[in-house]
């Protein structure tokens, strides 16, 4: 019998699901290398962003969940959810926690496919007031997303104008959540009580606030288009100067078509309509005053360098009146979770993984260094391979990317797994003996996972299943709704996850 | 390295046994759909595996290349040998990977499923994502109608997208576009089945 090949996952998203499909398609089973791979969750239900993120209405894109289901029916795979590897205390109160370390007897692997959870904040938009919340609460608010629960979330009966600070596809996805109406909604996976939020909501206008201009917008184009064609929605014009001086640059493909969505306006003409929307451009956060009769984001007019790549205060400032600030700046990784601080670059948001081998983490090879000293080093000096482990998707790469750089990535990483499982060769970069077990059991879990697993604490792929079947069963009873969300003290009062 | 060569590493005579297996033990192995509320106690069904204990080149039942239920995908029927439309695939460096026969409105990527060319389809053929982008070639390209919205929102994103890009669901086969090749991009990393021949052992 080969050497094992049984590899721990921290994260159940869509680059873990993509990862362990490919390995298990890779490697028949009747193989002589045993492979085993288990995918760790912090939710008790798996999948990630694609059901904790996706926008409830492009369904669509959550076709790719059939094929995770494809890959967890290989005896191979192995789910468990409610499960925090982390060195602190997790903030879901549900969760079982266990530091990566415990893992590392138990498995000759490990991948770390743990995504961006963190929301990039702006220090000048502080959100303890209330005010102002990331863009993610709101995702986590619309997608039942567990921690949610812990969220507070501003009322929304007297938000008559939000501001949404960043120009990406999040930016576009809540702007089309809280103006298009709960209407167009009721059909997908919205959870009830959202959706009688947003019955009741009276937002009028939304301003989608970016320091560059309309050539570096980041959302696309099917998302303008969206947006563009909001039912009693109307987008107020771009000045032509701001246009016409964006257009003067060379733009690709996609820049050169948003342009041209942006241009033609929306369906509904402004003025015609109860609701609208706005882009500001060349508009940076100074600061944000509330007082008596209501909010003020103060914002400094901004302009570029040559190359367009920095946007610096020009020293003019502008104000706005607004109900509710959004911040959608993107995400990046917590600098000690799961892993230990130096796998971590916190200035580019992401792990450090290796240029020459594809998804390999490394770290900084300093003198004193060894792979569970606390320092997180944001210098490139010489860079060590650490042995055996690996990062995919957003945790390595950073927070961009949709589902298709996902799963390109997700097939280098597995190709890089495998090549390095059975090639003999030794490495240009130097590398870090493994803190892995060579030997380790072929296909359990750690003994505190399996009893955490009887007692139901901890969920399977098979628990998920049922779960989701009595989603979707709670949604048909709706009017064929797509599905009716649950959350976990659901769950557990529906006795759903069934123990011996 | 080219999945063809990786699969064949990984299967490599060094590497490889094959693994005595009971039909006791491939009994017990486990379900080819999830119980759910309308098939709470799915059969075992026999599965291909049984015939195929003496070949190596699939361990798993015909789909599950792609991880999906049968139904999940359009039902491709096999055309009957020099009736159909023929489809070359090539990989990004054009060697071709296999020629295959379709019949007309099949879309390239259900034929690409059918043979088992590596051609992913994230999102099932609803135009939600870019993992199925082809290139195919000008006169080809030429005959298909004009990609609509959609389509071009998501080929806007694909990687090594070119002017003769499309999603492979979105190109239906007719019989002028008989001998069409249908290239993978270069950014689908070297990833393709090869058919190999079964070793045995």
């Amino acid at each position: 019998m080969s050497r094992p090949l049984k590899l721990a996952v921290i994260g159940g998203g869509p680059s873990a699901f993509y990862v362990a499909s490919r390995l298990l398609s890779l490697v028949p089973q009747s193989s002589a290398t045993p492979l085993n791979i288990h995918l760790y969750d912090k939710l008790w239900a798996p999948h990630g962003l694609v059901r904790y993120g996706v926008a409830p209405d492009h369904p669509e894109v959550k076709n790719c969940v059939h094929k995770f289901d494809g890959a967890a029916l290989d005896p191979r795979l192995k789910f468990f959810g409610n499960v925090s590897i982390s060195s602190k205390p997790s903030s879901l109160p549900y969760n079982i926690n266990h530091p990566l370390s415990a893992l590392y007897p138990y498995y000759s692997h490990i991948l770390f496919s743990s995504g961006c959870p963190i929301p990039t904040a702006n220090p000048v938009l502080p959100f303890e007031n209330g005010k102002c919340v990331p863009a993610l609460s709101l995702v986590h608010w619309y997608t039942l997303h567990p921690s949610s629960l812990q969220n507070r979330l501003p009322s929304m009966k007297s938000t008559s104008h939000v501001t949404l600070i960043g120009q990406g596809n999040v930016s576009l996805d809540i702007a089309r959540i809280l103006l298009g109406g709960a209407g167009r909604l009721e059909k997908y996976d919205v959870p009830e009580s959202v959706l009688q939020v947003l019955r009741e909501s009276d937002i009028r206008h939304i301003t989608i606030v970016g320091r560059r201009g309309p050539a570096e917008v980041k959302f696309t184009a099917k998302e303008v288009r969206e947006m563009m064609t909001l039912e009693d929605v109307a987008f107020i014009p771009i000045e032509d100067t701001v246009l016409s001086e964006a257009r003067n640059h060379d733009l690709s493909r996609q820049q050169k078509r948003i342009m041209e969505l942006l241009k033609a306006g929306s369906k509904a003409k402004p003025g015609t309509t109860k609701k609208s929307w706005s882009l500001e451009f060349y508009r940076l956060p100074h600061g944000f005053a509330s007082n008596s009769s209501g909010q003020t984001l103060s914002l400094d007019v901004t302009a570029l360098n040559p190359s367009r790549t920095q946007a610096v205060s020009t020293g003019v400032t502008t104000s706005l009146k607004t109900d509710l600030v959004v911040t959608s700046l993107g995400h990046t990784i917590d600098p000690s979770n799961p892993a230990p601080s130096q796998f971590y670059n916190m200035d580019l948001g992401r792990m450090r993984t290796s240029t020459a081998h594809r998804g390999r983490v490394v770290i900084p090879s300093s003198p004193n260094s060894d792979a569970t000293s606390g320092e997180a080093l944001t210098a490139s000096a010489e860079e060590r391979l650490v042995k055996n482990m690996y990062a995919s998707g957003w945790a390595a790469t950073g927070a961009r990317g949709v589902l298709a750089a996902t799963l390109i990535d997700a097939h280098a990483v597995a190709e890089s797994i495998l090549s390095d499982h059975f090639s003999a060769s030794t490495k240009s970069q130097s590398e870090s003996t493994s803190l892995l077990n060579p030997s380790p059991h072929l296909s359990d879990p750690p003994p505190f996972i399996s009893s955490a697993l009887a007692e139901g604490r901890i969920t399977s792929y098979e628990d998920w299943k049922v779960i989701d079947a009595e989603e979707v069963r709670r949604g048909q009873v709706k009017d064929g709704k797509e599905r009716e969300r649950m959350d976990w003290e659901e769950v557990l009062r529906s006795g759903l996850i069934r123990r011996t | 390295m080219p999945y063809h060569a990786l699969r064949s590493f990984v299967m490599s005579s060094a590497e490889c046994r094959r693994s005595v297996r009971t039909v006791a033990s491939i009994c017990s192995a486990h379900f080819h759909s999830w119980p759910s509320p309308s098939n709470p106690s799915p059969l075992l069904r026999p599965t291909n595996r049984l015939g195929s204990l003496a070949t190596w080149e699939r361990a798993t039942p015909r789909r599950s290349f792609h991880s999906s239920p049968p139904t999940r995908h359009n039902e491709v029927k096999r055309p009957e040998p020099g009736s159909g439309i023929t489809v070359h695939f090539k990989d990004a460096k054009g060697t071709l990977l296999k020629t295959v026969e379709a019949n007309e409105g099949d879309s390239i990527l259900d034929i690409a499923h059918e043979y088992d060319i590596d051609l992913e389809g994230a999102c099932e053929g609803s135009v939600a994502c870019s993992t199925c982008h082809v290139i195919l070639p000008p006169e080809y390209y030429d005959l298909l109608p004009e990609p609509e919205d959609d389509e071009n929102d998501m080929l806007d994103m694909a990687f090594g997208l070119t002017d003769t890009s499309r999603l492979g669901c979105q190109v239906k086969l007719t019989k002028d576009l008989d001998g069409i090749t249908a290239t993978l991009p270069s950014a689908t990393r070297n990833m393709f089945v090869d058919g190999t021949k079964p070793t045995k052992h």
